[in-house]
């Protein structure tokens, strides 16, 4: 992978639960929809057709109820060991209007548990209209609420 | 003091306020003048117009007049300072993940019920 450290971001974690758990936690909907959105957020609809090609979307709801859908597809699915998705692409690849980002789910067994790796290239600053529209709100809800527990703690 | 400490401090002052902090989102999706602003706040006008005051000196929003009216936005360079939008990202993804693990164990005891 051609890692950019301007747009990319990798996470790695590990789970005390097996892989297979993990995957499920991300390829069905009545268990994505209860983590995916950052708190206060929502997941108002969750729609997951898990073929290579298939459609991912979810519905993000803001706590005043403003939704946001977003439509994506499966790029490349490996059971409990690797998932690949894209907004670029809707279902059976028709391109989107809007292009963000591409994420890698990696998941490997660690122990009786599980390590896993969240990888996510990012379009360019220029063209981030999506941000804009919806990530700039919930980025900045959770980056404010950081700031002020530093400036409580600091006080 | 530093310089670049001094002005960090007055950001974080400015950010300190649960007041200041929704003007600020609001001025994420637009301009606004200081009546549009104020709609959402019981408040009075002096007292508001004295957080409007704390968020232009720490950089963070601008002011224009036209005749009599003030537009207040946001500061993209101020904001960039405080966080580039990639770690906002970043704090999306981490609250997202810190979520599917607390979620993780709760899943493997339903499971575990099924069995």
């Amino acid at each position: 992978m051609n890692f950019n450290p301007e747009t990319d971001l990798i996470l790695e974690r590990i789970v005390p639960v097996a892989p297979e758990l993990v995957w499920a936690a991300w390829t069905q909907p009545e268990h994505l929809k209860k983590w995916f959105a950052p708190r206060p957020w929502t997941v108002s609809d969750c729609q997951i057709d898990l073929r290579v090609g298939g459609l991912c979307q979810t519905t993000m709801r803001s706590p005043e109820g403003q939704e946001f859908p977003n439509t994506g597809c499966y790029l490349e699915i490996i059971p409990h060991r690797k998932l690949v998705f894209t907004d670029a692409l809707g279902a059976d690849f028709r391109p989107n209007e809007k292009a963000f980002f591409t994420a890698t789910i990696l998941l490997e067994p660690h122990g009786t548990g599980t390590k896993y790796s969240a990888i996510a290239m990012h379009k360019d600053q220029a063209s981030r209209q999506q941000h804009e529209e919806m990530g700039f709100h919930v980025g900045w809800g959770i980056c404010l609420d950081q700031l002020v527990e530093m400036v409580l703690q600091d006080g | 003091m530093p310089k670049q400490l001094l002005e960090y401090n007055q950001l974080f002052h400015a950010l300190a306020d649960p007041t200041r902090r929704a003007v600020i989102e609001r001025l994420g999706q637009g301009s606004a003048s200081a009546s549009q602003l104020m709609t959402p706040f019981s408040m009075a006008l002096p007292s508001f117009m004295q957080h409007l005051n704390v968020l232009e000196q720490s950089g963070l929003v601008h002011s224009t007049k036209t005749g009599r009216v003030r537009t207040y936005s946001l500061e993209t360079k101020a904001i960039q300072q405080v966080e580039n939008w990639l770690s906002q990202q970043r704090h999306l993804w981490e609250q997202r993940l810190d979520q599917l693990d607390q979620y993780l164990p709760q899943l493997a005891k339903e499971k575990n019920h099924e069995f």
